[in-house]
Order: structure tokens, then C-alpha cells, then sequence
């Protein structure tokens, strides 16, 4: 019976060609702009660690003096002081716990036929690779006694080691860092998460770094941070030991817990290290504030889904509405015109149901032509947003669920607007028309 | 005259299509209103001038590592072989890229104790070149001059003197004033000597983005911001010399980040340009969609009506009374839109202004884009109309 009710629908459609197109037209438009911003809501929303968005938490701490503010919103500053990062790893008695912060280094070779290039870096612990789900592909991290000695060892990923050696496979190999000589000790696979949880300073959807080196090689070699430092008090900083210990705030520290109860022996641990810390004059304060937020809670305090596409959704389904009622005013004129044929059908047999369905049939088509012309629409707005912005390259894009997601909500839209018109329509009393034939 | 009683009789008699059509105004009034108040404040954000001439200021940096030279001295024999290159006017090294979202934000005060009051400001650091090679427009007092300048490689030492821009001497001194007086800055003083008209800082989004001061200063380190002002017509040519001359004089550094300084202003603002852009297409095709429904109603009722029409014109109604029948008709439909387009768009204006940083409605663009609705109303109303004012009289006669 579908198969005969999509034959008629099909008649019908080319019997109006007029109406037909311009219906199309309406919901392709309409699917077209709601799907250009549902895609880049889909992408900026997305979970960027799937398995560990509720293990992962960033650690934050009240430094500031009494009184003072931040632009976060309970005026927690978003990062830590590099004092605070180094002790929190050194005193936190948990397994999974990492220090870091960005920089960057010309990085070379010595085969001088190899361009020397710049590359944002990330000084970590060891355990960033396994909280953050790196793999590695040859090698691995390095060891903590290297980590404690600041031996000149790196982690890079694939498209470093292709673009510096021409393969993958390069553990033992000598890189430099500026003028420094690093051993590659490890080779991670490509790594991208759409959102840059890990530290937001510089752009949600900023490039991951490719490059690793270890902590405490700040210290060692005097490595400055290439992201935000952000200072609240007067200091005089007359070189890099002064900055390191200074109350500027320029580190990132997350930890991974698996439970309610670990993170209420973290809670405890944190609020003892603030006590610990304003018996030496620290953390000015009559209350400790400290804070753990999970990747979700984390990305959400961040407003990492920009206001800008929030108010470009609620625009989208508004307009969405506008070609609904569009459908609907047309649907009604083209099948109260059809009034008299559904009269010699009823009165040949047909039930009311079956010209109901008849005519939802219909509707459910004309969505699937506009829901299939409106991801081309999509596609075509997107590829306008990628070429606008180079932050949206990796967002602007339609994934598979989003694909189906276009016709599915065309459907629904167009049904939703040819209810009435179909109910009218099936009402349709016989004689009404037969009389007049 | 308006025949307005057999019009609204009519309209009541088929109110499903009437209520889509007025529905359908009502929500795009709605829409397009408060997407043109978004449009127009972005538009006056992207165009307000900056104070350099961005189309003749190319921006790259330079890291190196070699370790065997002096960064400072390696910047001004960098500037020098830049200077010579055709086309460029003037080049320095900075230490940040104005408009770029990078750069130093501090506060400054009237004191040398620190009593808690001070206004904040962009600064960056260069030499002498830095006022001329930005373009900018010193209104009062002088230039620096290679006297001012402090070469230095240590963090705390700081300049006697800074040229700042009127935004910030105004802010902290008071309107007109500040040329010749002192600011503090880490308890050390520094004079104003210069003012220039205007000048943005790093954050061009920010409520002080005009704010931003100058210090006569070079402390280069392993990694440096350039800032070439070139004629606007040679830019293109100069841009691809640039890499290569300064690596024939030392390979041992990368040259990364070569723009012009209208990309540099354009990257920043991305995201303001691409929500004016996908506003703009959302409206054009709303206004496409509504104009297509309403000529696609219109166009129903008088098929439906051919009868009426015929007989209204065979009892000695002229045309225009036809045209002007549904003419009327329509606008009394897009009246009733407007009217409660205009409470749905206030309602979703101050609720757009409750959850987001959206600026107020302003009742000038409900009235504007109420003003094109209704010519969007007449213009899809009149063709059908003038067609159903062809329909023949012996219509009417015929298989009644």
C-alpha cells in the first residue's frame, strides 16, 4: 500500500509543479540554515574525551588576595601559578595527575635540507598521555628519573616525525629544540580533540600541540609560557626565577578520579595544601576556595559554545517555523483543490484513513526532496563558513549523524504541517463533489 | 469605498490561511527586526577605524635560534636590510602586534605608591621607528627620538618617556590634558611626551580598546614581532622578499606569520564577520520564503474565487476594484502581522537581551523592517491581483 501511496504522491507533486517546487524550495531553505548552525553547535558541543569527560577534573585555585576579582565566574582564576602546579604534583597523593603549560621552540634537524619550522609545545608530566588517551606508536613516555634529572628527551607525534625525518619510526633520533638537543624518546599517533580542553587559554579549537617535553625542564632551561600569563598583584620580576615563583598564573593542572570518594580525598588534600601554604604568607584569604570541574562542567564554565551560535540555533528554528507555516498555507491550497478528486475516491471505497495516510505520504516525500536539497544548501553555507574563519576549518563540517539528522527533521517538519491540511482534507464528504461533477 | 466589511466577511471565512499568513509575518518582523539591531552593531564595531593604515602594514615574527647573537643588535640589522627593500616606508620591531588579540595589558597610576587606583592600558615596547612605520597621527607634542630609546636585556629597567594614546590620556588625566605630565608604572615614572589621535590596542573587542602606550624600549629576546609599513601597492611584492632576505643574512631562525595588518584585524574579528554573514543569508532567505508564501496564498484565493471575481466584474466592477480588493484584503492581513509581530519582536528582543551580550532594540528597526514588509506584502499581492482583474465577466455565466 506504501508503495502505491508514494506512486500517487509522486503523481501528485508533478501535477503541481508550481506548488511542489516552491514548497520544496521553503524547506530546503529552511533545513539549510538550521543545519549550517545545528552542525557547528553539534561539533563545538561535542564530548571531546567520550570515556573520561566525568574523570578528567581541572583544578583551580583561590591565589588571589582578599577582595580581588577574575573574570571566571565565581572569580576563580582559570589557571595556576607555576609554584602551585610544581607543588600540587610533588604533594597530591594521586595516581593520575599532570602539570603543564605551552610553549614553543624552532624546531630542526641536521640535515640542513629540512626547513627548520615553529612549533607550539607542551611541557607535561609523565602521566598526560595516558589521562588524555595519546597512543603511542613507537616508543613511549619517558622515565621519571629522566624527568627528575631534565634530560633532554621529547615526545612528538607522526606528522612531526614525517615532516622532520620523512617516517614515522624515529625513537633514538636527535631533534633540536631552539638550540637544545632532544633524544626522541616516543612517537604518539596524530592527536586532535575538537575542543582543546586541556587549556583554553588560546582558543577552544586551537591545534593541539605535537610536541612533548617534560615539566620540570622550566626549571632546568628557563622555558617561558607562549600562552596567557595573567598577573593580579604588584611583583617585581626581574628574571625568570622571579616569574616562576611569582603569583602570575600561567600553569594548567588536571587530575583523573574515579569516584565520589577520591574526589573528596582530593577536596581534603587541596584544602590542606591552601592551609600549608597561608602559613607562609600565601593565599591572602578568610576562606579556602578551591575548585574541580570535570571536561563537561569545565567546558561549560568556559562557555566554550559561543553565545554568537546559541543565538543563531534560536534564530534557525524560528525561521524553521516560518517555512513550516509556509507548508502548511500551501499544503491547504493544494489538497482543498484536490477536494473533488478525494470525493470520487471516498466515494468509490476509500476509508478516511487511507486518504489520510495517502496525504501524509505525500508531505513525507516533499520533506525528503526539501531535507535532501536542504544539505546541499547546508554544505554550501558551511563551505561559506570555513572559508570565513580558520578557527571553524575542523567545526564547520556535517558528520554523519548530522546527515541523517537533515532529511529526519525535514520529515517531521513537513508532517507536522501537512497534519491539518490532510485532516481537512479527509473529511472530505462525497457527495458534496459528486453532485457537482 | 474600501469595500472593508465583504473583506473581512471573506478573510473570516477562511481564517486557516489568513492566521498562516499573519503568523508568518508576525515571526519574520520578529526575526529579521532583531537580526538587523545584531548586523548593524557588528558592522559599526568592524568599521570603526583604528588608526593605522592596515592595507600598507605587513606583520611577521622572526624566531631564532642561534644563540651566538645578540638579539638586540640582530634587530636593528634586521630593520636595516628591511628598510632596504623597494616599497618600504618605514620597519621596526615590536613586542606585540596590534589587533592581533596578543599582546600586554596593564595597569597605570598617578603615583608612585601603589593606592590601588589605576587605569588600565595595552602597551608595547619598540624603538623610534615604531610611530612612524604605524601610520599613526601624533596630534601634540613630539616623535621619539633614538635618545629615548633603552636598549636593555633586563626585565625591570623602564624608559623616562612614552607617547600614548589620547583615549588613555583622557581617561587618566582628564579630557585635553597629559602632555608633559607623569604616569607610574611598577612605581617607576614615565613622562608623555607624544599623543597620538588614535590608536588600538591588541583587543580591538575590548570596552578600552583604544587605550594603548608606547614605550621607547628594545629588550629582544629569541622570538620577535616586525612591523613593516610598505606602500600599499607594493605590499604584495615586498611580503615574498621578506623571508628571504633576512635568512640570506642569518639561516638560523624561522620566519613564520607574514600578514598584512587588515588580516591580522580580520582574524581577530572572524567571529563577529562570520555571524554577520549567516545573519544576512538568514534573513535574505527568510524574506524569500515569506514572499513566496504570501505570493502562493494570494495566489490560491483568487483561483478559488475565479467565479466570484467573474461575477463581481460581469455586475460592472472595474479592474482597479478588483486589484484594489485584494490589495486591501492583504494589508489588512499584514496589518494584524505587524501589529503582533511587533509584541513577539520586543518579547524575543529583550529575552535575546537576558540570556546574551546582545545590544538593546532599537524601535527604529521594528519600524524599518515592518516599512519593507509591507512593501514586500503589496509587491507579492499585486501580480496575482492584476491577473484575477484579467479573469472575463463571462466567466461568470458559464457552468454554474
Amino acid at each position: 500500500m506504501f508503495a502505491h501511496y508514494l506512486d500517487l504522491a509522486w503523481r501528485s507533486l508533478k501535477a503541481t509543479p508550481l506548488a511542489t517546487s516552491l514548497m520544496t524550495l521553503a524547506i530546503a531553505i529552511g533545513i539549510g540554515v538550521t543545519m549550517v548552525s545545528l552542525s557547528v553547535y553539534h561539533m563545538m558541543s561535542a564530548d571531546p574525551i567520550p570515556s573520561k569527560s566525568g574523570k578528567l577534573y581541572a583544578v583551580q585555585l583561590q591565589v588571589m588576595d582578599e577582595g580581588q576579582t577574575y573574570h571566571s565566574a565565581d572569580d576563580i582564576p582559570f589557571q595556576l601559578t607555576f609554584l602551585d602546579a610544581k607543588n600540587l604534583y610533588q604533594t597530591l597523593n594521586v595516581d593520575k595527575k599532570v602539570a603543564m603549560f605551552k610553549s614553543g621552540f624552532a624546531v630542526h634537524v641536521s640535515n640542513p635540507e629540512v626547513r627548520p619550522m615553529l612549533q607550539t609545545t607542551r611541557l607535561i608530566t609523565r602521566e598526560f598521555f595516558a589521562m588524555f588517551e595519546l597512543s603511542f606508536l613507537y616508543g613511549g613516555v619517558w622515565s621519571q628519573s629522566q624527568a627528575d634529572n631534565a634530560a633532554p628527551v621529547v615526545v612528538i607525534d607522526e606528522t612531526i616525525a614525517q615532516k622532520l625525518f620523512g617516517r614515522s619510526d624515529v625513537v633514538g633520533e636527535s631533534i633540536y629544540l631552539a638550540q637544545r638537543r632532544y633524544q626522541v624518546v616516543g612517537v604518539t599517533k596524530e592527536w586532535q580533540p575538537n575542543v582543546k580542553m586541556y587549556d583554553l587559554n588560546n582558543g577552544a579549537f586551537a591545534d593541539a600541540e605535537r610536541i612533548f617535553i617534560p615539566f620540570n625542564h622550566a626549571a632546568a632551561y628557563e622555558i617561558d609560557t607562549w600562552g596567557n600569563t595573567n598577573g593580579w598583584k604588584r611583583e617585581e620580576i626581574n628574571n625568570f626565577t622571579d616569574k616562576m615563583n611569582s603569583e602570575m598564573l600561567w600553569t594548567q593542572f588536571w587530575v583523573e578520579l574515579e569516584n565520589e570518594k577520591e574526589q573528596q580525598v582530593l577536596a581534603t588534600q587541596l584544602d590542606n595544601y591552601i592551609q600549608t601554604q597561608q602559613d607562609l604568607g600565601r593565599f591572602n584569604r578568610k576562606t579556602r576556595e578551591f575548585s574541580l570541574r570535570n571536561v563537561t562542567e569545565w567546558l561549560e564554565y568556559n562557555n566554550v559554545v559561543s553565545e554568537d551560535n546559541k543565538v543563531m540555533i534560536g534564530l534557525s528554528f524560528m525561521f524553521l517555523a516560518v517555512c513550516l507555516a509556509n507548508i502548511l498555507g500551501l499544503l491547504l491550497a493544494k489538497f482543498l483543490k484536490r477536494a473533488p478528486d478525494v470525493g470520487v475516491r471516498r466515494a468509490l471505497g476509500a476509508s478516511k484513513t487511507q486518504v489520510f495516510y495517502q496525504h501524509l505520504v505525500e508531505v513525507a516525500l516533499l520533506g525528503f526532496m526539501g531535507g535532501v536539497i536542504g544539505i546541499v544548501f547546508a554544505q554550501l553555507g558551511l563551505w561559506g563558513i570555513r572559508k570565513t574563519s580558520h578557527v571553524y576549518e575542523s567545526l564547520a563540517t556535517m558528520d554523519v549523524s548530522m546527515l541523517l539528522a537533515a532529511p529526519s527533521i525535514a520529515i517531521v517538519t513537513c508532517i507536522l504541517a501537512g497534519l491539518y491540511p490532510a485532516w481537512i482534507v479527509c473529511k472530505t464528504s462525497p457527495a458534496t463533489y459528486l453532485k457537482v461533477q | 469605498m474600501l469595500e472593508l466589511k465583504p473583506i473581512i466577511n471573506a478573510l473570516l471565512r477562511s481564517k486557516v490561511g489568513a492566521v498562516l499568513a499573519i503568523l508568518q509575518l508576525a515571526l519574520t518582523l520578529a526575526i529579521v527586526s532583531n537580526s538587523l539591531s545584531i548586523i548593524s552593531e557588528r558592522v559599526s564595531y568592524l568599521n570603526k577605524p583604528t588608526g593605522y593604515p592596515e592595507e600598507s602594514i605587513i606583520t611577521f615574527s622572526v624566531m631564532s635560534f642561534d644563540d651566538k647573537v645578540d638579539a638586540n643588535q640582530q634587530l636593528i640589522v634586521d630593520e636595516r636590510i628591511l628598510k632596504s627593500i623597494p616599497g618600504v616606508i618605514e620597519a621596526v620591531g615590536v613586542s606585540s602586534v596590534p589587533l592581533s588579540g596578543g599582546g600586554s595589558n596593564s595597569g597605570f597610576s598617578l603615583t608612585s605608591e601603589d593606592d590601588g587606583k589605576h587605569t588600565n592600558s595595552g602597551h608595547l615596547y619598540a624603538n623610534e621607528q615604531v610611530i612612524r612605520t604605524l601610520g599613526v597621527k601624533l596630534i601634540e607634542g613630539r616623535d621619539f627620538t633614538s635618545g629615548d630609546v633603552l636598549i636593555s636585556s633586563e626585565y625591570a629597567k623602564q624608559p623616562d618617556v612614552v607617547i600614548a594614546s589620547k583615549a588613555f590620556t583622557d581617561e587618566i588625566f582628564g579630557e585635553g590634558r597629559g602632555l608633559g605630565e607623569t604616569i607610574y608604572y611598577g612605581g617607576g615614572p614615565l613622562k608623555v611626551v607624544g599623543i597620538v589621535e588614535r590608536m588600538t590596542n591588541a583587543w580591538p573587542r575590548f570596552r578600552n580598546a583604544d587605550r594603548l602606550i608606547i614605550f621607547p624600549m628594545v629588550n629582544a629576546n629569541g622570538f620577535q614581532d616586525f612591523l613593516v609599513r610598505t606602500d600599499p601597492s607594493l605590499r604584495g611584492e615586498v611580503m615574498k622578499k621578506i623571508e628571504s632576505v633576512l635568512l640570506q643574512e642569518n639561516p638560523n631562525r624561522v620566519i613564520t606569520n607574514m600578514k598584512g595588518l587588515d588580516e591580522v584585524k580580520e582574524r581577530y574579528n572572524s567571529k563577529d564577520i562570520l555571524m554577520l554573514r549567516m545573519l544576512l543569508v538568514l534573513i535574505t532567505a527568510l524574506v524569500v520564503v515569506t514572499a513566496l508564501g504570501i505570493f502562493g496564498l494570494t495566489q490560491f484565493n483568487i483561483s478559488k474565487r475565479t467565479k466570484q471575481i467573474g461575477t463581481r466584474r460581469a455586475l460592472g466592477a472595474r479592474k482597479s476594484a478588483i486589484v484594489r480588493y485584494f490589495v486591501v484584503e492583504n494589508l489588512i492581513v499584514c496589518a494584524i502581522g505587524l501589529v503582533l509581530g511587533t509584541v513577539a519582536t520586543v518579547f524575543l528582543g529583550q529575552k535575546l537581551m537576558s540570556l546574551y551580550s546582545v545590544p538593546p532594540l532599537e524601535v527604529s528597526y521594528i519600524l524599518i523592517t515592518a516599512l519593507g514588509l509591507i512593501v514586500l506584502c503589496i509587491a507579492s499581492v499585486i501580480f496575482p491581483a492584476k491577473k484575477a482583474a484579467n479573469i472575463s465577466p463571462s466567466i461568470a455565466t458559464r457552468s454554474v
